[in-house]
């Protein structure tokens, strides 16, 4: 390789990023202000990229809800064999959480859901400064936490047909709740950043989501 | 339960095989999705659509190939093809780059010292960047940068050559370089205009 110009030094930036530094191109890198920031800035993007692995996310869990019915209607997956319904763990909450009708849990988690929307899209005004903000959402989205917390306590407490699909709910709303905490940690990071803001909505949306499922599969079968 | 097994049970239609190979690939086909189209909602209609094809196909599944890579180029298909209707273009993923710079050869735009990136790129200005990227580059960027694939597994993932994968790789990054750039420019001119506009109400 032979890289005395800038055109030249170009065309082997791969290679150079890679790790492979040719006598010529030194050379080259050394005398050149220009390809030095150029190799700067393909590193910075490189490695901002690759830290976006860390934040994989998983899919909300009605993802593999509606593709496990897909798969059913398909006929491509065989029926889970019937079993006997786990124990039901009684208590107060989980009477109060029965004798509720069904519109009023709907209402619970709109209401849930509405005010998580009003919380996380309130217009920023860019003149208050960040701490005050970070204060108004925790304010906002504390009671929420709470609110949905208690939902899924009275969630937990309804019986369910197959203990398979308990697990499999179960598994998912420990899912959503980490996503939720990751998301709760940006906003605190990142106060402005909408879309941080938007991913915590979406992630309280599917926590509703997920509980509401869980109340529908609880209630069919009391 | 190995991958290996999973895929055999879920040959036979066993239910946990199939949430098995979901709960093993769908935390990376759907970062894929997400990186490809930047919205959460769509990203997962994309996911759940890669696995249903993949689990409609999967009594064809004969280990040729590696099952994850089977996997992630149909999804990539998934997501080109939804890129495509979105365009309203049917194109090849060839004509999926810009057409200037395919005939131009690589641009010329070194920057400067004093137009450095280092240090202002971060995910939200690196994101808004890798989404106005042409659906070809944004595939191999993301493919290689993000999750970290070879360019020989990319050649299998996206069905182009070795050579296609890298000089794609080399075009989407000096792009987005470009548009990070362009980005940095345009804050430095809107701080400098209300740089201007609080002295002027100082006056």
């Amino acid at each position: 390789m032979v890289a005395t110009t800038c055109k030249d030094f170009l065309n082997h930036v791969e290679a150079w990023i890679g790790g492979e530094h040719h006598p010529d191109a030194n050379a080259h890198f050394r005398n050149c202000p220009a390809c030095r920031s150029l190799v700067e800035d393909l590193n910075a993007i490189r490695s901002e990229a690759r830290s976006w692995t860390a934040e994989e996310a998983e899919p909300s869990p009605r993802v593999w809800n509606s593709l496990r019915l897909q798969l059913e209607q398909d006929g491509l997956i065989h029926e889970a064999a019937k079993t006997e319904p786990a124990p039901v763990t009684t208590g107060w909450l989980s009477g109060w959480f029965r004798a509720l009708p069904r519109p009023a849990l709907a209402g619970a988690y709109l209401a849930v859901l509405i005010a998580a929307a009003f919380a996380l899209s309130r217009p920023i005004d860019r003149r208050i400064n960040e701490a005050r903000w970070l204060e108004g959402t925790q304010v906002f989205t504390f009671p929420l936490s709470a609110q949905l917390d208690t939902e899924q306590n009275a969630a937990y407490s309804l019986r369910n047909s197959d203990p398979a699909v308990t697990a499999s709910l179960h598994q998912n709303l420990a899912i959503v709740d980490n996503y939720i905490t990751l998301c709760e940690k940006s906003v605190r990071e990142e106060p402005q950043n909408e879309m941080a803001r938007d991913y915590l909505y979406e992630a309280y949306q599917q926590k509703a989501d997920l509980l509401a499922q869980m109340t529908e599969r609880g209630e069919a079968i009391q | 339960m190995p991958e290996a097994d999973a895929i055999r049970l879920a040959q036979q239609g066993d239910a946990p095989a199939f949430e098995r190979l979901y709960r093993l690939h769908s935390r990376r086909v759907y970062s894929l999705c997400l990186r490809m189209v930047g919205n959460t909602a769509e990203a997962e209609d994309l996911t759940q659509e890669a696995f249903l094809q993949l689990f409609r196909k999967i009594s064809t599944f004969r280990g040729e190939s590696a099952f994850s890579t089977w996997l992630h180029r149909l999804a990539v298909n998934v997501v080109l093809m939804k890129l495509r209707k979105k365009s309203g273009t049917e194109t090849s993923l060839d004509e999926m780059t810009e057409p200037d710079e395919e005939s131009g050869g690589p641009r010329r735009d070194f920057g400067g010292p004093d137009l450095r990136l280092s240090g202002s790129v971060d995910r939200v200005n690196l994101q808004r960047a890798v989404e106005q990227l042409p659906p070809g580059y944004k595939a191999v960027f993301v493919l290689h940068d993000v999750q970290g694939y070879e360019h020989n597994e990319i050649a299998d993932i996206m069905q182009c050559s070795i050579g296609n994968s890298k000089s794609q790789l080399h075009k989407a990054r000096m792009r987005l370089r470009e548009l990070l750039h362009e980005a940095l420019r345009a804050k430095a001119r809107e701080e400098r205009k209300a740089a201007g506009a609080d002295s002027g109400g100082e006056d």
